[in-house]
């Protein structure tokens, strides 16, 4: 037991509470809506260490368990924080305050000096643990989330669609790593075995750089793609586009290229026989 | 000095008259691959009759700007080679030009619509948009 704490805890609880709460909206407010709930969380997070310091003497050797009633109000403060984007120094900040103010509310309590230099002691080691910990947690959560919305950007973008009976249509957007190569020709084989396609179409108009690995990625696909009996039409590829594949010495041998996704269709259409014709002419065929 | 780059209907015609310097070479090349690609050009000849001397690097541009071009959906032939140019070509080495060639200008045209029909590409026929 500590008593120092637990006279803090008895008389000065309410005041210290008050003034940290005070503090951090005013460093919050400035940029960001107040979230609803924040407060309470602190009031929580606030109560289990002031309880947690009075609870204990000096451990040389405190760990901070996450399962502790402490620990949870920690994590689930530091997660709502890193959810709305804070920064990591603004959620430790957060935490540094606190000690400060206990540090301050402890030195005005007149007691001996031994007896403050163990509180401070204790204080600081405790502040210490906390620190870590929530800047680990904050770390984890980010990581999770970055993640994860990699990995649902990943998702969004390598739709492949069918655009007719037997014609599939990929649209390519954005940077073509190893990773999304691998994953698109996946993903394309699979669509052309489930539609038995007949004709692909592969749209680069939204690949900004056409370089070395990015053919090669591509000539893989396709020829993947042929091996399960699809025929490949490639375009969008730009004027730009076209003379760098060429000047890099790229040669998609016998793969049928057209401009425009348009005349891409023209000719996928073409291969299954069929045409797009304005309705009259279709009347009188 | 730029190369004209003629449009007969949705075939390009381009004739190089004189011996071009390098950066002339480079223009000529990016200017028919913008030109192509603005019309949605289906064929492109290129006829060098006046070129009495076609070395590596012009051979090249050729063959580079024939991939560009096919690239864009568009097929190639080169006519007008002089007997004299082709040998020397040949003599530099086997497939220095990739495209098909054709004798004169009314054979490539020849040969580029028929493989245009061949393609059976119809779909500028009743173009709404153009």
């Amino acid at each position: 037991m500590n008593t120092a704490f637990q006279r803090l805890q008895r008389e000065h609880r309410a005041e210290i509470l008050t003034d940290w709460l005070q503090h951090l909206a005013a460093a919050v407010d400035r940029h960001s809506p107040h979230p609803p709930g924040l407060d309470a969380q602190r009031e929580s997070l606030f109560d289990a260490v002031l309880t947690t310091l009075a609870e204990r003497p000096n451990a040389h050797d405190f760990m901070l368990d996450p399962d502790s009633e402490l620990g949870r109000y920690l994590n689930r403060l530091v997660t709502e924080q890193a959810r709305q984007l804070a920064s990591p120094s603004e959620t430790v900040g957060s935490l540094l305050a606190l000690k400060q103010r206990l540090a301050r509310a402890l030195l005005a309590l007149d007691l001996s000096s031994d007896a403050v230099v163990e509180s401070l002691l204790w204080l600081d080691r405790l502040f210490d643990a906390l620190s870590l910990f929530a800047f680990k947690a904050f770390v984890d959560i980010r990581e999770r989330l970055i993640t994860e919305q990699s990995l649902s950007l990943l998702e969004l973008s390598t739709p492949v669609l069918k655009l007719w009976h037997q014609v599939l249509l990929l649209p390519l957007v954005g940077v073509i790593d190893t990773l999304r190569a691998r994953q698109v020709t996946e993903r394309l084989l699979e669509a052309i075995a489930e539609h038995e396609a007949r004709v692909t179409i592969l749209d680069l108009t939204g690949v900004p750089v056409l370089d070395t690995s990015v053919a090669q990625h591509l000539m893989k696909t396709i020829d993947a793609a042929r091996l399960l009996g699809t025929r490949i039409v490639m375009t969008g590829i730009s004027p730009e586009g076209a003379q760098t594949l060429t000047k890099l010495g790229i040669r998609f041998a016998d793969v049928v290229s057209r401009a425009t996704l348009r005349a891409g269709i023209a000719e996928a259409l073409l291969i299954v026989e069929r045409r797009i014709a304005p309705l009259n002419s279709e009347r009188q065929l | 000095m730029r190369i004209p780059i003629l449009e007969l209907e949705r075939i390009v015609l381009v004739s190089i008259q004189v011996d071009l310097t390098d950066n002339d070479a480079m223009q000529f090349q990016s200017d028919l691959v913008e030109r192509v690609a603005k019309i949605e050009a289906l064929g492109v000849a290129i006829d060098i009759t006046a070129l009495d001397v076609v070395d590596s690097y012009m051979a090249r541009v050729i063959n580079d700007t024939a991939n560009m071009v096919r690239l864009l959906g568009a097929e190639v032939v080169i006519c007008g080679i002089q007997p004299f140019v082709a040998l020397t070509l040949i003599e530099m080495g086997r497939g220095l030009l990739g495209a098909d060639c054709a004798f004169n200008l009314a054979q490539a045209l020849e040969i580029l619509k028929r493989r245009i029909a061949k393609r059976g590409d119809t779909r500028f026929i009743e173009d709404e948009d153009v």
